[in-house]
């Protein structure tokens, strides 16, 4: 994980189409959402999780976000 | 102002669900669909849904010609659960479309910006868009209306929504072959096929989640099938099985589903099927549209346009 940065872009780490984080809030909150580049993450402070994104798709679903630690 | 209390009440819910209180046999039993299952069939169904292609895009046309009917011009669309039918369509007509599914495997299939996400939860901040598509997308929903709300809530003031769900009538055969075909056998029916809406409900449905000028309108589409297995080989292959919470999960007995489809009605050697679908248009309020004059406000009486007068028919 640490050294995300240096792997190749292969399509599991792709990153998220810009055009979608203009768009994009946390679904539970409605809040903001704050992109997590090196972990392709996108993190809702809020709600306390952090969304994947997958094949470059954002996997807005609360049952598989990562709980942030507190 | 009552669909932002019905938001808190909504996000103050699934607070606690996460912190694993328990919700209640209650709220449970109100729950109509297997959301879990819903997202199976579809994961499933990304591999086959290119054999139903051509009834989903016949629905999905049928839908997008509400678009011909208004001479407002969209830039931005929103493609619910349109299956790699809908957002090609929407593109051909010079259209941005962001996808969403809640598989994310089925959200992947659709050639554009995608996301996976859930309608009852759905993740796009207000005025995203200026078209929303829901095409055969939104009948595995528990809560319709709320999912309505946020839809209308992604729209700009003056968006338009178009949603097709299948209505009251679709698989009608089907669903009385298995429950007479069940009863024969054990004495017992259990439901295998959603209960569908009437349409008369569908306008007041999005006139509850605030649609402006709801319009709900039938279109049917009927399907011959040369045997009737390949009817249910097609809606696995859409990932219409049955999600249905109250479905009986035990093994059905072998004898079931080839004496209900023996007892299908046929015509001239083949077996009819009648999609009934709820063609459903809703504009999200804004300043310039045409609205009710306030009550009150007219200044002829109706009793003098009404009364026998010189001239009148009695």
């Amino acid at each position: 994980m640490s050294d995300a940065k240096h792997e190749p872009q292969t399509a599991r780490n792709a990153p998220i189409d810009p055009r979608l984080l203009e768009i994009l809030v946390c679904p539970l909150t409605k809040g903001p959402l704050e992109y997590d580049r090196a972990n392709n993450e996108l993190i809702s402070r809020k709600a306390g999780l952090a969304y994947p994104v997958r094949d470059g798709i954002p996997i807005m679903l609360p049952e598989e976000a990562r709980q942030l630690e507190d | 102002m009552g669909a932002d209390r019905w938001q808190r009440t909504r996000a103050a819910g699934l607070g606690k669900l996460r912190r694993g209180v328990h919700i209640g046999a209650m709220s449970d039993a109100m729950l109509m669909f297997d959301r879990h299952a819903v997202r199976l069939h579809r994961d499933r169904a990304v591999a086959t849904v290119g054999q139903v292609s051509d009834v989903l895009r016949e629905a999905a046309e049928r839908l997008l010609d509400r678009l011909d009917d208004t001479t407002r011009r969209f830039t931005r669309a929103l493609d619910v659960g349109g299956r790699g039918v809908v957002a090609p369509l929407l593109r051909a007509r010079q259209l941005e479309v962001v996808s969403c599914d809640l598989s994310p495997a089925m959200a992947a299939g659709n050639g554009g910006p995608a996301v996976a996400a859930d309608e009852e939860w759905l993740p796009f901040a207000p005025a995203s868009f200026d078209l929303v598509v829901a095409s055969l997308a939104l009948h595995w929903v528990n809560d319709l209306p709320g999912a309505l709300i946020q839809l209308r809530q992604a729209l700009r003031p003056d968006g338009l929504l178009l949603a097709s769900l299948p209505a009251l009538g679709t698989l009608a055969e089907l669903r009385q072959a298995l429950t007479e075909a069940e009863a024969a056998l054990t004495g017992g029916a259990a439901p295998r096929v959603s209960p569908f809406p009437e349409l008369r409900d569908c306008a007041g449905l999005l006139q509850r989640a605030g649609f402006a000028l709801p319009v709900a309108d039938l279109e049917e589409i009927r399907l011959l099938y040369a045997e009737p297995f390949a009817l249910m080989r097609d809606l696995r292959a859409a990932g219409e099985t049955s999600a249905l919470r109250l479905r009986d999960r035990r093994v059905p007995s072998r004898a079931l589903f080839p004496l209900a489809l023996s007892r299908l009605p046929t015509e001239a050697d083949r077996v009819p099927v009648a999609l009934r679908l709820a063609m459903m248009t809703g504009w999200a309020p804004g300043p310039d549209q045409p609205k009710p004059l306030r009550p009150g406000s007219a200044r002829a009486s109706l009793a003098d346009a009404l009364r026998p007068g010189p001239g009148r028919l009695d």
